[in-house]
């Protein structure tokens, strides 16, 4: 089963142009759709888990028509919202529960058992009896992949799951996600490259509603090798650079500025070659080929 | 400090908020003045539109009303703001103290809470100037009469509302906290209130009355028309203790916020919390290698039931844990049992049983917070998954539409049903404690889970649908109570059908006798209409409902459009096929079987009746002089056929030629009439059922013809609202005046001068004047008729007994039916009553030596408790009367028992139709009232004052039959009670003559010249008579009243007027005390008496009593306006000691001249005096009766 997106815009009434044409192939495995924030990502997200309705374009997922026939995703769907809520006094256990039960889980010991089988999965087990309003966000947002698992989904969407997690929260947090089957289709969007890195089969790069690049993750890379280039630069050279050279990014390393430059050959001694990784990919998309048309 | 202050200033006045609050209360105060669609009490009758006391009541409604819920609003959230919008954490760093904090954000928002709340002066101001008011209705502009009262009262108003919710809102920091506190003070008024309704507590009710609405009431409770529209309150007495009460309460609970308040750290009380949490972390037992096992995925409609019951249970759980939930439950069922112990009061104190229909009337108190529940949390629960932004999440489970809100809605059902259960249970437990273990399961049942129940379900309907629609929380919830303004609106405009009014059905009252009679079915119908109306918003509900992120509502009717499958179809084709249905069904019932006029239609044909028919009035009329009526009651189907035949002569002395035939107008009576001489309609009014009979031969003076009628009453399904309550299935009790009459009825006319206006109709006096040549030639019953002789033969269904005035004859059962034969062997009034149910009897005997009277009361079984009060009533009345004033006219005295739609008791000849409510189920202590007692020996009084000697119909008749009764009344009860049970009811009375005088709508009379004003003549009356006897002896009016039976009774050429009373008691009363006929009976006086100062000291074996008093006495005009004349009196003056109880006892009194507004009296008493006073025990008409005493304090020998 794939995920087939087609044409997808979607423009909001105050006029943001949340997507564009958005044509996206989904296969199984893990996908990373990668862009900065207010790309459209979320859009996408939660118009392909039907929370929202797209101006036009089409969303199969497989023979289901996902615009039309809500109910049949939602039975294979998880989902996991960029941002989420929980009710303050009401423990980790029985909201799963009460969730397990709207997913269509009836049958008592099964819901149990698959109740305390994600709670442990999750790392919750221990607190299955506290509130939610006492936990952590790296622990809610670990309630929230539980909930997305419930009922074997064939379809999870993850937006942003790492976004405001501690680097150790977000090691378990994209382990967890690695452990999900492979006959399923997880899309994960994030602005950090890095989740991506470590995750994905597929993957994505959106801005401003629109896709600018899609692929494996090796294509990507091998789509910009040798053309990343790297220099330690002072402030005062900074803009100067900015004027001369396609940046795709500024950094610092160790206090000083460090600029990777867009170039088919290498500008100058100065400058020199890097092996390009995800982070390169994702900016030249942002920002390289803009400025190659500028110049 | 001032920082802060500007700074909340500026932010409140670039909310838009600020200024819809503004004109909210703006515009409700000048449509309020300046049109009938909203009505805030006040300006009736005499008492002007602009009067200063209709202007204060007005500014303190309005500042409570809509001011409650705005003032939460603004005063509660300052703090909260800064919590949610994460500004709190940067305030706190910054360099300002608490106090400069915390004071600017108060001073800030309360000055915006008071320009928001000068809206309702500057309404008012500007909407007394429009030119399109009724000039006549107003009084000169005058400013000052709205600015004091807005400085009295709006303003501590706003401040201790204002400080109130700014300490529960800053404290908290939950704005529902704010909004419980607003009901907790709500409850408070609502208890103040219950205190004003019985008479020991009032003062206190008004002074702890936090808005002041009591205080001002209980204030002006005895104003008179002309003072209503000239004085205005001071900030004076009561007034300054309540206004001090609470604005010291709103001090303290500012200080305890200023105190309270932690500054530092910033609210974080779940930090600690999450920390420990995260330590914990360390040794948690990994397992996350285990396997995920698949499980079973259902759908379908057995998944979804149990998904409905899942989520139901889920969302009920959650309501029940919240404290604000809790706190609104709680204090609503405190506040319902606060209820009990003030509310069981009826007539002049005494308690009523708590039967079971009681009962459920005070739990009535706790629909407010029904009420509120309805639309909080149909509000709470539609936004439930939103407010905490886990709706996504639910959103994208695979769950149909209707499960959730169906899960949602029965929630709400589970909770109305828990909380009727409590409130029932809350019901069982106070009749058990109250000792009176008579449970009816059923009529708990029916009226909580049947009528209650079906009510908040449609209220929660409405909650959802709006909620839904408007999809904005605080909208929604101003629109449910927009919704209920419209609603009085549309029936103020004129649409006061029951099916424009939302969830109209109601099972209407229980009876003891009648159950709940014939209100179920028309209950019934209107349910099944307003479900079906509820289903239709339902289904819209369910279309338009929003899941996932698409609020635009053009994106919701697109996705509705996609929602729309088979079932949604049904549910939306069946429940309007259910709305129109029954809908058309009941207008079927209403409009076309039955007739409906809304009030304006109702009054507009009143007129007409008056217009068209009038000229006819004085016709000369043939009058009744037999009556015979055979009447079948069908109490199943609530029908009767009544066949009659009356006898009619010409008691004039010209000829008659023509007969003027009124039927009875109801639409549910049929008519047939015949001469046995040659007629024809010679003129018709079938609107009016008035018809002109042409006699072929006129009948000579003299003469007589007989006319024969069949009136047939037939139920026809049911009426829109009144329906019939005097045909029942069982306990009917309705009167001649279903059978035809003559002539004109003016009692048909408009009554209030202002209807009379509306419908071009000039004013007109209530009653005709004293000397009125022709009305006094009538009896109050009518011009029909002078006496009749009187024969009836009744049937009714095997089980009830059906009784008439007279003597049975005969009783006998004959094709399923029971017969029952009555005739009276003397002429009686044409005004009898018709009574049939299943009852009880009891029987006595009473006899004086020269007369033989039979005893009967016909009562409800399990209604005993009061009989033997009532028969010994009777037997007390019949020795009173008989001895003092002439022998009774009848051998028979009956009681018969009605159900308590009505509730009074109304004398016939020898048969007293009685209502369940006012005698059968009160519980009279030691110290109460005797109200069955009373009441029968009123109306036994009625067969000498009314059966004997006849009034007519003019101005003052009331003081013949009515005060007299009382007086007749008063003297048994004088022999049968102690003296402080008579004076508790003289001050009762006095407090309701006072009060009814407050509210006279045209012009108050003196005694003698009464137009049907109860506080008047029954009430003034008591006082007025038992300052007679007091005065010049009950002998002396007892001789009066023999003299008066011995001219006036039975007489049929005229009828007797209250101008010869007064001569007749003038005759009796010495000379001295002559000034009194004219000070109780031809004038409005009232006396202003106080003890000032009131000292003893002992003297030998006596003490000696020193008292000060001061009297003055005014004369009112029939406005109330006072002059003070020259006081020449003889009043009381009282001396009280102690008996060995402790309790007062009268050891002086004695009549002293008053000739000086101030004097000096001493009195020399053989015990230890208490206390000492002027007319002590309240015997003059005094606005401040309780000054009139005073305790004694020892003089010091100087």
């Amino acid at each position: 089963m794939e995920l087939d997106i087609r044409n997808l815009s979607k423009t909001y009434p105050n006029g943001v142009r949340a997507l564009h044409n958005v044509t996206l192939n989904i296969p199984q495995g893990m996908f990373g759709l990668l862009g900065p924030n207010g790309a459209g990502k979320s859009t996408l997200m939660r118009t392909i888990a039907t929370l929202q309705e797209p101006d036009n374009g089409s969303i199969m997922l497989g023979d289901i028509d996902v615009l039309t026939q809500k109910e049949d995703v939602r039975k294979i769907l998880g989902y996991l919202p960029q941002e989420f809520g929980v009710y303050p006094r009401v423990t980790a256990e029985t909201l799963l529960d009460h969730l397990a039960v709207l997913k269509g889980i009836t049958d008592r010991k099964e819901r149990k058992d698959v109740v305390h089988a994600l709670l442990h999965k999750t790392n919750l087990y221990d607190h299955r009896k506290k509130n939610l309003g006492g936990f952590s966000g790296g622990m809610k947002q670990r309630f929230g992949i539980a909930q997305a698992l419930l009922a074997n989904p064939q379809l999870i969407i993850v937006d942003e799951p790492t976004a405001g997690l501690d680097p150790a929260e977000r090691n378990r947090f994209l382990n967890l996600l690695s452990d999900i089957g492979e006959n399923t289709i997880v899309i994960l969007s994030t602005h950090i490259v890095d989740d991506v890195k470590e995750l994905c089969t597929n993957m994505a790069v959106i801005n401003e509603g629109e896709v600018l690049l899609t692929g494996t993750p090796t294509e990507a890379l091998e789509s910009i090798k040798g053309k990343i280039w790297r220099r330690e630069v002072s402030k005062e050279e900074l803009d100067q650079f900015d004027a001369t050279h396609n940046i795709i990014s500024k950094r610092r390393s160790a206090g000083k500025p460090v600029i990777h430059v867009l170039s088919d050959h290498q500008p100058d001694d100065s400058f020199t070659a890097v092996t390009p990784d995800l982070e390169d990919v994702y900016f030249t998309e942002l920002f390289g080929k803009k400025e190659a048309v500028l110049n | 400090m001032w920082e802060i202050f500007k700074f909340e200033l500026i932010y409140r006045l670039k909310r838009p908020a600020t200024f819809i609050y503004f004109a909210i209360l703006f515009l409700m105060a000048f449509c309020a003045i300046t049109t009938d669609v909203i009505r805030v009490g006040g300006g009736a009758g005499q008492v002007k539109e602009n009067a200063p006391t209709t202007i204060a009541f007005f500014l303190i409604i309005l500042s409570v009303i809509p001011g409650l819920i705005l003032a939460s609003s603004i005063m509660g959230q300052p703090i909260i703001r800064d919590f949610k919008n994460n500004t709190a954490s940067m305030m706190f760093t910054s360099p300002i103290t608490k106090t400069q904090y915390l004071g600017g954000r108060f001073l800030g928002s309360f000055v915006m809470l008071v320009f928001i709340f000068s809206g309702i002066i500057l309404g008012m101001a500007l909407g007394y100037l429009m030119p399109w008011i009724d000039q006549e209705k107003l009084l000169p502009y005058n400013f000052w009469h709205m600015l004091k009262p807005f400085l009295i009262f709006v303003l501590p108003n706003a401040f201790i509302m204002g400080a109130i919710f700014f300490a529960s809102g800053t404290l908290s920091r939950n704005i529902m906290v704010v909004y419980v506190q607003g009901i907790l003070l709500f409850i408070i008024y609502a208890v103040t209130t219950e205190l004003m309704e019985g008479w020991e507590n009032q003062a206190l009710g008004a002074i702890l009355d936090p808005f002041g609405i009591n205080t001002n009431n209980h204030i002006t409770r005895y104003w008179t028309v002309a003072e209503q529209n000239s004085q205005t309150i001071g900030f004076t007495g009561i007034i300054v203790w309540n206004r001090l009460l609470w604005i010291g309460v709103s001090i303290l609970s500012l200080f305890l916020t200023f105190w309270r308040f932690d500054f530092n750290l910033a609210g974080n009380s779940s930090k600690k919390q999450r920390n420990k949490t995260s330590a914990s972390k360390g040794t948690q037992s990994i397992k996350t290698s285990v396997e995920i096992p698949s499980v079973h995925q259902h759908s379908g409609l057995a998944t979804s039931l149990s998904q409905i019951m899942g989520l139901s249970l889920f969302y009920f759980k959650w309501m029940a844990k919240q404290y604000t939930f809790l706190a609104i439950v709680i204090g609503g069922i405190i506040f319902t049992a606060v209820g009990f112990f003030f509310g069981l009061g009826g007539m002049y104190d005494v308690d009523v049983y708590p039967t079971t229909y009681r009962i459920l009337n005070l739990l009535g108190d706790f629909n407010i917070f029904f009420f509120i529940i309805a639309v909080l949390y149909s509000g709470e629960l539609i936004w439930k998954e939103r407010d905490v932004r886990i709706n996504l999440i639910y959103d994208a489970m695979p769950y149909p539409n209707y499960v959730a809100l169906v899960g949602k809605f029965l929630s709400l059902v589970y909770m109305f049903v828990t909380l009727l259960v409590i409130l029932a249970l809350v019901g069982i437990a106070a009749q058990t404690i109250m000792g009176y273990p008579h449970y009816e399961l059923g009529v708990y049942f029916r009226s909580l889970f049947i009528d209650d129940l079906s009510n908040w379900v449609l209220f929660a309907f409405l909650g959802f649908f709006i909620h839904t629609l408007v999809n904005h929380k605080f909208i929604g919830h101003s629109l449910m109570i927009v919704f209920f303004v419209l609603t009085l609106v549309i029936s103020q405009l004129g649409f006061e059908h029951q099916m424009f009014l939302f969830a109209s059905g109601s099972l209407g009252d229980y009876s003891d006798m009648n159950g709940f009679g014939h209100y179920f079915q028309p209950f019934s119908w209107f349910n099944s209409y307003w479900f079906g109306m509820a289903l239709v918003l339902f289904t819209i509900v369910l279309l338009l409902t929003v899941r996932g992120a698409e609020n635009a509502f053009k994106m919701r009717l697109k996705l509705g459009k996609l929602r729309i499958n088979p079932s949604l179809i049904a549910l939306g084709v069946s429940s309007l096929f259910l709305l129109v249905s029954s809908g058309s069904y009941i207008y079927y019932n209403t409009n076309v079987i039955n007739e409906y006029q809304n009030s304006d239609a109702q009054l507009s044909d009143q007129a007409e009746y008056e217009k068209t028919l009038k000229k006819y009035e004085k016709e000369p009329l043939l009058k009744i002089v037999d009556t015979y009526v055979d009447v079948d009651i069908f109490p199943e189907t609530r029908d009767f056929e009544a066949r009659g035949k009356y006898v009619l002569k010409n008691k004039t002395e010209a000829a008659i030629q023509k007969v003027y035939v009124q039927l009875n107008p109801s639409n549910e009576m049929e008519d047939e009439v015949s001469f046995d001489v040659s007629a024809t309609i010679s003129e018709s009014w079938d609107k009016f059922d008035f018809y002109i009979y042409e006699l072929e031969n006129a009948v000579a003076p003299g003469d007589s013809i007989t006319m024969h009628f069949t009136s047939n009453f037939q139920t026809k399904g049911f009426v829109e609202s009144g329906s019939n309550t005097e045909i029942l299935h069982n306990g009917t009790f309705f009167n001649s005046t279903y059978f035809p009459t003559f002539g004109y009825q003016s009692g048909n006319e408009v009554g209030s001068d202002d209807d009379r206006k509306d419908n071009d109709l000039p004013e007109k006096e209530r009653m005709r004047p004293r000397n009125d040549p022709d009305a006094i030639k009538y009896n109050l019953v009518g011009r029909t008729s002078d006496r009749t002789r009187f024969e009836i033969i009744i049937s009714t269904t095997p089980a009830q007994i059906a009784i008439a005035p007279g003597y049975l004859q005969k009783e006998w059962e004959e094709n399923g039916r029971r017969y029952f034969h009555y005739k009276m062997d003397v002429p009686i009034l044409n005004f009898y009553s018709i009574v049939s149910a299943e009852y009880e009897v009891l029987r006595d005997k009473w006899s004086n030596g020269k007369q033989d009277v039979i005893l009967e009361i016909y009562y409800h079984k399990g209604h005993e408790f009061n009989l033997d009060r009532m028969v010994s009533s009777m037997k007390k009345s019949l020795d009173y009367f008989t001895k003092n004033f002439s022998p009774y006219q009848y051998r028979q005295l009956r009681i018969m028992e009605f159900p308590r739609y009505r509730s009074f008791a109304q004398s016939f000849s020898n048969t007293v139709p009685f209502s369940e409510e006012i005698g059968f189920m009160l519980q009279i202590d030691e110290d109460d009232v005797d109200i069955p007692f009373y009441v029968t020996a009123h109306e036994i009084a009625h067969q000498w004052w009314a059966h004997q000697v006849t009034e007519a119909r003019v101005q003052g008749n009331a003081m013949s039959s009515e005060t007299m009764s009382q007086y007749a009344a008063l003297m048994v009860m004088k022999q049968e009670f102690p003296p402080e049970i008579i004076q508790k009811f003289l001050k009762l009375e006095l407090d309701r003559y006072l009060r009814g005088r407050a509210n006279e709508s045209k012009k108050e009379q003196p005694l003698d010249h009464v137009e049907s004003q109860g506080y008047i003549h029954y009430r003034k009356g008591s006082l007025i008579m038992f300052a007679l006897q007091d005065y010049i002896s009950e002998d002396s009016v007892n001789v009066a009243l023999r003299n008066i039976i011995d001219k006036w009774a039975y007489r049929e050429d005229r009828y007797i007027t209250s101008d010869i009373y007064l001569e007749e008691f003038r005759k009796v009363t010495p000379d001295s005390l002559q000034y009194i006929i004219s000070d109780l009976f031809e004038t409005i006086t009232l006396f202003e008496n106080r003890t000032k100062e009131a000292t003893y000291r002992q003297q030998g074996n006596e003490y000696l009593v020193e008292i000060d008093i001061s009297a003055i006495k005014y004369r009112a005009d029939s406005l109330g306006n006072e002059i003070k004349i020259p006081i020449n009196d003889w009043i009381d003056i009282g001396v009280y000691g102690e008996d060995d109880d402790g309790q007062e006892k009268l050891i002086y009194l004695k009549k002293y001249k008053i000739n000086q507004e101030e004097m000096q009296f001493e009195i020399s008493v053989p015990e230890k005096p208490v206390k000492a006073g002027i007319d002590p025990i309240n015997k003059l008409i005094d606005r401040n009766p309780d000054d009139n005493r005073k305790t004694l304090t020892l003089k010091k020998e100087s």
